[in-house]
C-alpha cells in the first residue's frame, strides 16, 4: 500500500452531493409519482393528429395540454433517429410504451424511477387486457366506464394502489356497467389476509390443471454457431377448487434453484425464479417446498430462466443464392434434433426474401410453402415433424432487372414450433398435494409443452 | 359530430338530463350521463351541464356516482360555487354504510382540487383516517397529501401529522405505504418524513407484505436512514439481501440504491452488492418489454463505470436482436465496447461487423464507431474491418469509417500507415460534412504519405466557390496549409488560389480571418508556420492505457434508479467522440471529453461546452519535485498508486525514456461549493527532461512555448480549440533542477484550495513511490 485511503478522504474528489445533474432533470427526493396518464391512439399516416382516448390527471400540477407536445416530439425524434422511451419537453418528461395502435404515456416532472413507471404502464396493459381480452381503441371506447373506474383504483395521486387484476375484478366488473342498483358487496380481498383469493368459492368437481411451458430462445450465427440460447419456463395453473385449499408442489430433484447458490453438477440451474405472490417464500427458502393457497382460475405460479447451451431443437441449414437482376434460389433443410418419440407440431419456418422478388416457385419434401409478399417471407408449414427427421424445401424467385437501389436489411430465418409432452430442461412435477379443511378429493392434471420463443438463425444473404 | 355539433349536443344532453322521465328510469339516466362523459373525452366543452350533473350525483347507483365524479372533478375549478352543492352529497356519502361508497366520496372530495372546500373536507378526512375499512383509510391518508398540495404554504395540523405517523403501523400495507407517501409530501419543507431507527426497523420488517410499488417506495425512503452501528448496518443488509436479487427490476434497483447509500463508506460492500445484482440486471436486459430492457442496459452502463470487468463473461447477452429498436442497439454496443477482452474480442468484433450494414444508418454508424473504440486496444483487427467496410462504397458507412479512423489515428498514431492506404478513393463516396471534414483532416496531417492528397485537395479547391459548409472551408484551409509544409512543390499553386479566394471573395468572417492568419503566418517564415501547424500532433511514444479506470460508486450512486441514466447525454462522453481529435470541426461538441456534465440534449451540450472555455475560470500552477526514482517505476505501479488517491492516468511514456511524461487528471470537490458545478477538473502533466537532454530540452521547450502562444492566437480565431490542452504545451520552460520532476497542473473551474490540496497529495504519492524505489 503506497497511499492510504486517509489521504483520499481528505481530498474527497468525488462529492457525495450529486455533481452531475442535468439542467432539465430536477433532482428531487420525492421521485416516484406520476402526474398524468394518457392513452393515445396512434396517428393515421394521412393526418398527423393523434387522438387522446383517455386522460387522467392524478396530481393536477401539470397542464393537461402537455400531451400536445408528445406526438410532434415523437415524430421529431423518430426522424432524427433518436427515438427513446423517455422524451422531455421543458421540465416535463414523457415516458411511453406502445401497445398495438395505442400509446400509453405517463408524464412526470420529477426525476422519476424509470423502471417503476414502465412497470406500471405494462401493468396497466396487463389489467386492461385481462378485462377486455384485447386492448385497442374499440375496447376502450366500449368500456369507457370500466376504464375510468380502473384508472381510479390503479392509481391515486400518482401512486400505484391496487394493481392486482384478480382483486380488481371482484369489485369492478363489466357487468357493473349493466345496471345493478346499490351493488354494495364489499370485496373481502381488499382487506383480506389472503388478498388473491376470496372466501366461499365453490366447485362441483375439484380440479387443478398444471401447465409446464418452456420457450426456447436461440440465436444462431450465419456460420452455424449458436451465439446464445436460453430457456424461459413457466408453470401455469388453472385452479378450480372450492374453499381455501392448501397446495404443495413437488418438482424433480434435478431442478436446483439459482437462489441457493449450490451447484451440483448435472442439475438444472434456474435463474430469475419468479413466484406468484401466493407462494410462501420463507417456506421455499428454508426447505425448497413450494406451498401456497392458489388464486382462483388461471394464474402463473412461477417462471424461471435457464441460461444454458441448448441444442437447437429444430436445426436449419440454408443456402440462399441471389443472382442479381435475375433470380433468388433458396434451399432450406430442417432437422428435428429431439427424441424420436416426440413430435413437433405446427412447425413454421419463415425465410426472408428480397422485397422486390416475384413469381415464386416451391418444392417441399413435406408440408407446404407459401409466399407472404407483405412480409417478404416464405412460410414453410409442417403440421407434424417427428424427431430425428430431416425435410427439405426449395424456393425460386424472380428478381426484376432494375434492381432496388435501397440497402436491404438482412432479417434472420425464424422458426415456430410446439413439442408436447416434453421439456428441454427436464423439469417435472413429482406431486401436487391438495389439502382443504372440508377434506374433498381433488385431481391435479399436468401437461408439458416446449415451444419456440425468440428462435432466430441468421443468413448470409 | 363532436366539434361541429358541440353546442347542439350539449343542449340535447341538458334536455335529456332534466327530463323527469329519464330521471325516473335509472338505466336511461345512467346512459345519458355516460353520453356526457363520452362527449367530454372527445374534447367537447360540456361544462355547461354542471348543475344538472350535480343533481345526478344524488343516487344509490355507485357506477353512476363514479361517472358523475369524473365529470365534476374535471370541471370543478370552473364552477367553484356550484361545487359547494356537491359537497353535501359527498359528505353524506362519507357516512354511507358501504365502504366502497365512503372511499369513493372521500377520494373525489379531495380530487375536486378546490381550495375553498378545504374546510368542509378536513372533518371527513380526519374521520376517514379512523375508518374500519382499509380502502377508506388508504384514500384518507393520501387525501391529506392532496390537501397539502392545494395549499403548499399552509401547515397541516400537527395532530394529523402525528396520526399519519401512527398509521405507519396500520395492518394494511397499502395504508402504511400511503402514509409514507403522504408524509413525504406534507413534510417536504422539512426534508420529508423523519426516518429514525424504530420506523426503519418497522418498515423493513413489513417490507415483504408490500407489493412491488410499496416495496420500491419504502426502499427509496429508507435511503435517508443512516444506521447507528456497523452491526445494525449489516443486519439491515442481510435482511435486504433477498430483495437485491428480486426478479422485479424496480425492486431490485431500489434495493441496490439503498445498499449503495447506506454503505457508502464501505466500498467493499458496495462492490459485493454490484456483483450480486448483476444477475437480476442481466435478466432485466432480456425482459420482454423493450423499455425495461433499455432501462436495464442504461443502468448496467453505470455499474460498468465502477466495475469494468463485471459482466465480461456475459457479453453475448448484449448482442442485438434483429428487431430491437435502435436506441437499445446503440446502448448495447456501448456496453460491448466496455466488455471487450482478449478472449471475446474476435466474437464481439464479428458481431459488431454485422451491425455496420444495418439498414438504420444511426445503428450502422454507432457500430462503426464502436469498432473504432475497440481499435484503440486491438487496432489491427479493427482496421481490417474498417478498411473492408470502405469497399461497400455506401456514403454513410464511408463517412462513419473515415471519422472513426481519424479518431483512432489521433489516439494510436501507429495505425496511420494502414489508414493512409485505406483512404484512397474515399472522397468519391463521401457526401456529408462530418465525413469530408474528417478526410480533410487526415489528408492534412498525413498528406506526405498519401500520394493522391494534392489532387483530392485540388478538386475541392476548384469547387470552393460552391461549397456551402463553413466547416469544410476552414478544414480545407488548414489541410492545404499542412500539405504545403510537406509537399510545397505540388501544393503551392493551389494554396495560393485558395488563400486568394478566401481573402478576396469569401464573405464569411471566420473563413476570411483564418485565411488572413495563415497568410500572415507564411510571411513569418516557413519554420514559424511549421511550429504552429504541426505543433499539435499526438505523441507516438505515449502508450495508451487499455480499459477505462474504475470510478468510485459514489459518482453515480445518486442517479441510479432515476430517469437520468436513460437520457442520451448521460452516456460517457468518451464513448461518443464524433468530433475531430483537435476539436476542429464546427459541428463537434467542443470540450466533450472534458465535461462530465450530463445533458439531456445535444444542443444543451454544445452550449454548456462553449461556456466552459472561459479563460478566467482556469487555474494553473507549476511545481518541481525531487523524486528521481519515480522514473524507474513501472507504469502499472504508478497507475495503481495514483488510483488509490483517485487520480487517473491518461497516458505515459515508457519507463526510463526521456523526456519522460505522464498525463493525469482528477475531479475534486470544490471547497466552496454553493454554486454549481461543484466539482473541478484538474489536468496534470509530470515531466522529466533528464540531465542529458536538458539543454536541448530547454531549447525545445522554448520553441514549444512560442508555438503554444501562436496556437493561442489561432485559437481565438477558431474559437473552439481546447484551452486546457494548449496550456499543457506552454508549460515547458527548461531550468528545472537536475533530475527533478516538473508538475504542471491546470484546473477548471478555478479553486485554489482544492488545487493546493491536490498538489500536496500528488507530491506525497511521488515521494512515496520514489522512496520505495530507493
Amino acid at each position: 500500500g503506497v497511499c492510504h485511503s486517509g489521504s483520499s478522504a481528505s481530498i474527497s474528489p468525488y462529492p457525495v452531493a450529486s455533481s452531475s445533474v442535468t439542467p432539465t432533470l430536477t433532482m428531487s427526493p420525492f421521485a416516484t409519482s406520476m402526474n398524468l396518464l394518457y392513452c393515445l391512439l396512434s396517428p393515421h399516416l394521412s393526418n398527423f393528429a393523434s387522438k387522446v382516448l383517455i386522460c387522467r390527471n392524478y396530481k393536477g400540477d401539470v397542464d393537461m395540454s402537455e400531451i400536445d407536445h408528445f406526438m410532434p416530439l415523437l415524430m421529431q425524434h423518430e426522424e432524427e433517429g433518436l427515438l427513446c422511451p423517455v422524451m422531455s419537453h421543458g421540465n416535463v418528461h414523457f415516458m411511453w410504451i406502445k401497445h398495438s395502435n395505442l400509446y400509453l404515456v405517463a408524464t412526470t416532472n420529477k426525476n422519476s424511477n424509470a423502471s417503476l413507471v414502465y412497470a406500471f404502464l405494462y401493468k396497466l396493459v396487463e389489467v386492461f387486457t385481462e378485462y377486455f381480452k384485447e386492448l385497442e381503441e374499440e375496447s376502450i371506447q366500449d368500456n369507457f366506464v370500466v376504464v375510468y373506474e380502473l384508472l381510479d383504483e390503479l392509481m391515486d395521486f400518482g401512486f400505484p394502489q391496487t394493481t392486482d387484476s384478480k382483486i380488481l375484478q371482484e369489485y369492478i366488473t363489466q357487468e357493473g356497467a349493466k345496471l345493478e342498483v346499490a351493488k354494495s358487496k364489499v370485496p373481502t380481498t381488499v382487506t383480506n389476509a389472503v388478498s388473491w383469493r376470496s372466501e366461499g368459492i365453490k366447485y362441483k368437481k375439484n380440479e387443478v390443471f398444471i401447465d409446464v411451458i418452456e420457450s426456447i430462445n436461440v440465436l444462431v450465427n450465419a456460420n452455424g454457431s449458436v451465439m446464445s440460447s436460453d430457456i424461459v419456463g413457466s408453470i401455469k395453473l388453472k385452479t378450480m377448487l372450492s374453499g381455501m385449499p392448501e397446495l404443495r408442489l413437488g418438482l424433480n430433484d434435478r431442478v436446483l434453484f439459482g437462489l441457493t447458490g449450490r451447484d451440483k453438477g448435472k442439475t438444472v440451474m434456474m435463474e430469475d425464479v419468479k413466484f406468484h405472490q401466493c407462494v410462501r417464500l420463507s417456506r421455499f427458502e428454508s426447505d425448497r417446498t413450494i406451498s401456497f393457497i392458489p388464486p382462483d382460475g388461471e394464474s402463473e405460479l412461477m417462471s424461471y430462466r435457464i441460461n444454458t447451451h441448448v441444442k437447437p431443437l429444430i436445426w436449419i441449414e440454408s443456402v440462399i443464392e441471389k443472382f442479381s437482376h435475375s433470380r433468388v434460389e433458396i434451399m432450406v433443410k430442417a432437422k428435428g434434433q429431439f427424441k424420436k418419440q416426440s413430435v413437433a407440431n405446427n412447425v413454421e419456418v419463415r425465410v426472408p426474401v428480397p422485397s422486390d422478388a416475384d413469381s415464386p416457385k416451391f418444392k417441399t419434401s413435406t408440408g407446404n410453402a407459401k409466399y407472404v409478399p407483405e412480409k417478404n417471407l416464405v412460410v414453410w408449414t409442417i403440421k407434424s415433424f417427428p424427431g430425428g427427421k430431416e425435410f427439405l424445401m426449395r424456393a425460386h424467385f424472380g428478381l426484376p432487372s432494375v434492381e432496388n437501389e435501397e440497402a436491404e436489411s438482412k432479417p434472420p430465418i425464424t422458426v415456430k414450433f410446439e413439442i408436447p409432452y416434453f421439456t428441454v430442461s427436464g423439469i417435472q412435477v413429482r406431486y401436487m398435494k391438495i389439502i382443504e379443511k372440508s377434506g374433498y378429493q381433488a385431481l391435479p392434471w399436468v401437461r408439458y409443452i416446449t415451444q419456440s420463443g425468440d428462435y432466430q438463425l441468421r443468413t448470409n444473404v | 359530430m363532436p366539434y361541429l355539433g358541440g353546442e347542439e349536443t350539449v343542449r340535447e344532453l341538458r334536455r335529456a338530463l332534466s327530463n323527469p322521465n329519464v330521471q325516473s328510469d335509472p338505466l336511461r339516466y345512467r346512459n345519458t350521463i355516460l353520453k356526457v362523459i363520452r362527449t367530454m373525452s372527445q374534447g367537447v366543452d360540456v361544462s355547461g351541464l354542471f348543475s344538472e350533473m350535480v343533481k345526478a350525483c344524488a343516487t344509490v347507483d355507485v357506477v353512476q356516482k363514479k361517472l358523475v365524479y369524473v365529470f365534476l372533478c374535471s370541471y370543478a375549478t370552473l364552477n367553484p360555487e356550484l361545487s359547494l352543492l356537491v359537497i353535501n352529497t359527498l359528505r353524506k356519502d362519507c357516512q354511507d354504510p358501504n365502504p366502497m361508497v365512503r372511499s369513493l366520496a372521500l377520494r373525489n372530495m379531495t380530487n375536486l382540487r378546490l381550495p375553498s372546500l378545504v374546510e368542509y373536507v378536513e372533518q371527513p378526512l380526519t374521520a376517514g383516517l379512523r375508518d374500519r375499512a382499509a380502502c377508506v383509510r388508504r384514500v384518507a391518508v393520501l387525501g391529506w397529501a392532496k390537501l397539502h398540495n392545494l395549499h403548499p404554504s399552509s401547515e397541516i395540523d400537527a395532530a394529523v401529522v402525528n396520526e399519519l405517523y401512527s398509521l405507519l403501523r396500520d395492518p394494511d400495507p397499502v395504508v402504511m405505504v400511503n402514509c409514507l407517501r403522504a408524509l413525504e409530501e406534507i413534510l417536504k419543507e422539512e426534508g420529508g418524513i423523519a426516518i429514525n431507527k424504530p420506523i426503519t426497523h418497522h418498515l423493513l420488517n413489513r417490507l415483504k407484505e408490500c407489493d412491488i410499488w410499496g416495496q420500491s417506495e419504502v426502499l427509496r425512503v429508507l435511503q435517508r436512514y443512516r444506521p447507528q452501528s456497523e452491526d445494525e448496518l449489516f443486519d439491515i443488509l442481510s435482511l435486504l439481501d433477498s430483495f437485491l436479487v428480486s426478479p422485479h427490476p424496480p425492486v431490485m434497483a431500489a434495493t441496490l440504491s439503498l445498499f449503495l447509500s447506506i454503505s457508502s463508506n464501505l466500498p467493499v460492500i458496495s462492490l459485493a452488492a454490484l456483483e450480486r445484482v448483476s444477475g437480476p440486471l442481466l435478466a432485466a436486459c432480456g425482459s420482454g418489454s423493450r423499455e425495461m430492457r433499455f432501462a436495464a442496459v442504461c443502468h448496467i452502463q453505470l455499474l460498468l463505470r465502477s466495475v469494468p470487468g463485471l459482466l465480461g463473461p456475459h457479453y453475448k447477452r448484449f448482442f442485438c436482436g434483429y428487431a430491437e429498436p435502435a436506441y437499445i442497439k446503440e446502448r448495447k454496443m456501448q456496453v460491448l465496447v466496455e466488455l471487450v477482452n482478449d478472449e471475446n474480442v474476435a466474437m464481439i468484433l464479428d458481431e459488431l461487423k454485422g451491425y455496420c450494414t444495418d439498414v438504420n444508418t444511426d445503428t450502422a454508424q454507432a457500430a462503426i464507431s464502436a469498432i473504432g473504440r475497440i481499435g484503440r486496444s486491438y487496432s489491427d483487427r479493427c482496421l481490417q474491418i474498417l478498411t473492408g467496410l470502405l469497399g461497400l462504397k455506401q456514403d454513410h458507412i464511408t463517412s462513419a469509417v473515415v471519422q472513426t479512423m481519424r479518431d483512432l489515428v489521433w489516439v494510436c498514431p501507429q495505425c496511420s500507415d494502414t489508414v493512409c492506404l485505406a483512404l484512397d478513393g474515399c472522397e468519391e463516396t463521401l457526401q456529408d460534412i462530418q465525413g469530408r471534414q474528417a478526410l480533410l483532416w487526415l489528408l492534412g496531417v498525413y498528406g506526405e504519405r498519401i500520394s493522391t492528397a494534392p489532387y483530392t485537395l485540388e478538386v475541392l479547391i476548384d469547387r470552393v466557390r460552391s461549397e456551402a459548409s463553413l466547416g469544410i472551408k476552414m478544414e480545407l484551409l488548414t489541410a492545404t496549409m499542412r500539405l504545403f509544409l510537406c509537399r510545397p512543390a505540388e501544393t503551392q499553386d493551389m494554396l495560393g488560389r485558395l488563400l486568394h479566394y478566401c481573402i478576396e471573395e469569401e464573405t464569411d468572417m471566420c473563413v476570411r480571418d483564418q485565411a488572413l492568419l495563415y497568410y500572415r503566418l507564411l510571411h513569418c517564415g516557413i519554420e514559424k508556420t511549421r511550429e504552429v501547424l504541426q505543433g499539435r500532433r499526438s505523441d507516438p511514444s505515449l502508450g495508451v492505457l487499455i480499459g477505462r479506470p474504475a470510478k468510485p460508486v459514489s459518482q453515480w450512486a445518486r442517479c441510479f434508479n432515476t430517469l437520468e441514466p436513460l437520457s442520451q447525454g448521460a452516456v460517457e462522453a468518451e464513448s461518443d467522440s464524433r468530433g475531430s481529435p483537435e476539436h476542429v470541426t464546427y459541428n463537434s461538441k467542443p470540450n466533450a471529453d472534458l465535461s462530465d456534465t450530463l445533458s439531456c440534449s445535444h444542443i444543451e451540450e454544445v452550449h454548456s461546452g462553449a461556456e466552459k472555455i472561459e479563460e478566467v475560470d482556469c487555474a494553473w500552477i507549476e511545481e518541481c519535485v525531487r523524486c528521481p526514482a519515480v522514473l524507474h517505476c513501472s507504469p502499472q505501479s504508478l497507475q495503481a498508486a495514483m488510483q488509490l488517491v483517485n487520480i487517473q492516468t491518461l497516458a505515459f511514456t515508457p519507463q526510463q525514456m526521456l523526456p519522460w511524461r505522464v498525463y493525469l487528471y482528477t475531479h475534486t470537490q470544490r471547497s466552496h461549493s454553493m454554486d454549481a458545478p461543484n466539482t473541478t477538473l484538474i489536468l496534470g502533466e509530470l515531466l522529466c527532461t533528464g540531465e542529458a537532454n536538458q539543454k536541448s530540452g530547454v531549447k525545445k521547450g522554448t520553441a514549444d512555448s512560442e508555438a503554444g502562444a501562436e496556437g493561442k492566437e489561432d485559437q481565438l480565431v477558431r474559437k473552439e480549440m481546447d484551452a486546457t490542452a494548449d496550456r499543457l504545451r506552454v508549460s515547458e520552460d527548461g531550468q528545472e533542477e537536475e533530475e527533478g520532476i516538473k508538475v504542471i497542473l491546470n484546473q477548471q473551474p478555478k479553486d485554489d484550495d482544492a488545487l493546493r490540496q491536490f498538489l500536496t497529495i500528488l507530491i506525497t504519492v511521488l515521494n512515496t513511490l520514489s522512496s520505495e524505489k530507493d
